[in-house]
């Protein structure tokens, strides 16, 4: 079938806020930019569904006029950002977030950004309003939209980027692209969990290809996993409603002795973590640790209640967070109704955030010359374990990467992309359409997203990793091969495009259960039962995956500091945590 | 306890190869507070990889509106479409049908 064909100096990939962001950035430089969007435009990814909280250093919040804490520096938002990190972050990186997040804020306030309410560090706004602006601006500038367009593979000659392949998923067309530069920003792979919290795009294609271009994955074994997500009603299964309200008006957790299973914990630690965004990495492992010992529910979670909270002011919160008993648009009365009759909502630690990913420069660069990359799908910046704002990260580094791939492509030299190579790339991805009688993806990856969520949950063991491993390599070896749609055509072929991204959710898991398996100690939110101590004598240490001939290599590098040199020693791991806890800085809030 | 099923009246068509629409019916479990997608979801994953709704991406949250239908006669969306028993679930515009449930949309770029 004939492709359309696309030119660009720049293409980014991925249109939440840090595709939306560059496409900006490399747009104001004077670059062409073109953005590839899965999804609906500014409603894919995590971007829209995020509650969302933006973090920048209280003294500049307050400058822009708002109830920041003046008392707040730069040093201190980085300071905290390491510790919360386990001194795993990339300093670097952190220092450009510190930086470049006042001029974020100030840019989104022009483009009439609507903010809900702000404390110590944090304004509060929706990711809904933030993706719209963000469109709204981009249409401005003129950057090319691209919706239900779904990357495939690019294209590198002689060691550069110089163009990609993409499939317009309505109509099962192909795309060639000639890009000068193109900027990665495709977000986490949470599909390859069940239950998640619910964006159907994101299967990590853009880790995968960047990996297959040459550019290096890091830290894949740090996955955050949110707690407190609904598991049901099946409407509502994998809304972070429940989280989002736990953490302003207090909630009752229980297994099913009926036990407050925290209670058993350092109530200094508990406090913090039910306080702040700690939340995650904390009660996921508490709540993983219930369920794993056979004190959970049938829906792998525990249970959820009011508790001793008076119902006025959950009554006001809910008034806050979900106006006229909606979240986003899911209609929240059932939910409201069993929030004040305190009967129980059953929640669990469902796949959130990766907090690795593609390795990239203090300028977003990977090592592959042209290609770039920024938001979530990179490494480095919150280590093992993040509290601050993602939305944050998304913007500062979007902004970042845009402009330097612009700048990129105005000096490089580079060839049209190679037709045999984008022959040989769309023969490759119209492999499946070819088979026949075989496989349906649908059941094979149910059957993977579940094992990845008990195995490579907030616990771990070698055992259950050596097993998911195996199990992920016989998948790959006997069942990829075998996957075939059951419909013909290529218009709006679902399964095609999930035989497709089955391949990358299979090559991530191996990734991160290989690094979780190398990674023998705990530290933020990957806890090794089998090694519960933070090593700072020997894994302080970033983990790399490097392409090899015949698959990958696993390597290690000493984290990027700038300031803060981090200790030597091992802890307990809960020690750790409460360790950490403690050398943030005096500044309240929720971060 | 037998399991409670429903039956969903599927609109179906592929303009490539079909003259006309037809209705294909699934019986799938019925779990309180599932949404039409639930339905849908079931059905794709586990009776028929051949239909087409809007999955590849989208919220759940009601908030693409991606998935906007008509259920039972009356235009609604998958995701917040409550099912309280069986059920017809038509596409939003049956003249502009890509493949069964997934509406054609004009591109607004290249
Ligand atoms: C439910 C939820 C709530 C959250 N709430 C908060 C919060 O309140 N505060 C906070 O700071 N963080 C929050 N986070 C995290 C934060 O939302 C994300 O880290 C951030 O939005 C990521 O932005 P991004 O642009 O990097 O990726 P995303 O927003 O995930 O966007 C990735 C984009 O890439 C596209 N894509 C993927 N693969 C391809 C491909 N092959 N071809 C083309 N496009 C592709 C996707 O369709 C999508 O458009 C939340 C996350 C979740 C899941
Ligand atoms: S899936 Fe987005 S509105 Fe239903």
């Amino acid at each position: 079938m004939a492709a359309r064909s696309i030119e660009t100096d720049v293409l980014v990939v991925g249109g939440g806020g840090a595709g939306f962001r560059a496409a900006i950035g490399a747009r104001e430089k004077g670059a062409t930019a073109v953005l590839l969007s899965k999804g609906p435009l500014a409603r894919c990814g995590a971007s829209p569904m995020a509650g969302a909280d933006f973090t920048l250093d209280g003294r500049n919040l307050s400058q822009l006029g708002f109830a920041g804490d003046p008392n707040d520096s730069e040093e201190k938002v980085f300071n905290d950002i390491v510790t919360q990190g386990f001194f795993l972050n990339n300093q670097k990186l952190i220092e450009q977030y510190v930086r470049g997040a006042p001029d974020r804020l100030k840019e989104l306030i022009d483009w009439r950004l609507k903010i809900v309410f702000s404390e110590e560090r944090a304004i509060f706004t929706t990711g809904i309003g933030l993706m719209d602006v963000l469109l709204k601006r981009a249409r401005t500038v003129g950057v090319d939209l691209l919706e239900d367009v779904m990357l495939i593979d690019l294209v590198v000659q002689r060691g550069m980027v110089t163009g990609a392949l993409a499939l317009d998923v309505r109509s099962g067309e192909f795309i060639h692209l000639a890009a000068k530069a193109v900027v990665m920003a495709t977000g986490g792979w949470h599909n390859a969990f069940w239950p998640n919290t619910g964006m159907r795009d994101l299967s990590g294609e853009g880790m995968v290809i960047a990996h297959r271009a040459g550019a290096e994955l890091g830290n894949m074994e740090f996955i955050t996993f949110c707690c407190n997500v609904l598991l049901e009603p099946p409407n509502a299964r994998g809304s972070i409603a429940t989280y989002v309200l736990g953490m302003q008006a207090g909630h009752e957790l229980t297994n099913n002795r009926g036990e407050a299973f925290l209670d058993q914990y350092d109530p200094y630690t508990v406090g913090v973590a039910s306080g702040t965004e700690w939340n995650k990495s904390f009660i996921s492992h508490a709540t993983a640790k219930e369920v794993r010992e056979g004190r959970g529910f049938s829906r792998g979670g525990i249970h959820f209640r009011r508790g001793d909270e008076p119902w006025e002011k959950y009554k006001a919160w809910c008034g806050i967070l979900f106006p006229n008993w909606k979240y986003k648009s899911l209609d929240m009365t059932e939910i409201g109704r069993r929030l004040e009759a305190n009967e129980p909502l059953e929640v669990g630690a469902v796949v959130e955030y990766f907090d690795g990913g593609i390795v990239i420069d203090d300028g977003f660069a990977t090592a592959v010359p042209g290609l770039f990359a920024a938001g979530e799908c990179t490494l480095g910046l919150f280590g093992a374990n993040r509290v601050f704002s993602a939305i944050t990260e998304m913007l500062v580094q979007g902004a970042d990467a845009g402009r330097n791939a612009a700048e990129y492509a105005r000096s490089a030299e580079i060839p049209a992309p190679d037709p045999d190579s984008l022959a040989e790339k769309q023969h490759k991805a119209e492999r499946p359409l070819e088979r026949s009688g075989g496989l349906r993806p649908a059941p094979v990856r149910r059957k993977i997203q579940e094992m990845a969520q008990t195995h490579l949950g907030p616990i771990r063991t070698e055992g259950e990793l050596q097993s998911l491993l195996a199990e992920i390599q016989r998948v790959k070896r006997e069942e990829l091969p075998l996957l075939s749609p059951a419909a013909a055509g290529r218009s709006y072929n679902k399964e095609w495009v999930d035989a497709l991204e089955l391949e990358n959710i299979a090559a991530l898991l191996e990734l991160a259960a290989s690094s979780a398996l190398q990674r023998t100690e705990s530290r933020g939110v990957h806890y090794r039962a089998d090694h519960p101590v933070t090593n700072n004598d020997e894994w302080l240490v970033e983990s790399l995956v490097r392409k090899t001939d015949d698959g990958f290599a696993l390597a290690t590098r000493p984290v990027s500091t700038t300031s803060i040199t981090p200790p030597a020693g091992t802890t307990p791991y809960l020690d750790m945590v409460k360790g950490m806890m403690e050398r943030h800085s005096e500044i309240g809030g929720h971060h | 306890m037998a399991e409670k099923t429903i039956t969903a009246r599927v609109f179906r068509m592929d303009p490539a190869v079909d003259e006309e629409s037809r209705y294909q019916e699934y019986r799938v479990p019925f779990e309180e507070g599932m949404s039409a997608m639930d339905v849908l979801d079931y059905i794709y994953q586990n009776l028929d990889g051949t239909l087409a709704y809007y999955d590849h991406a989208g919220c759940s949250l009601g908030i693409c509106a991606r998935c906007n239908c008509k259920v039972n006669g009356k235009a609604t969306l998958f995701c917040q479409y409550l099912v309280s028993g069986d059920l017809t679930i038509d596409p939003i515009s049956p003249s502009k049908v890509l493949k069964d449930l997934v509406c054609e949309r004009k591109r607004e770029n290249p």
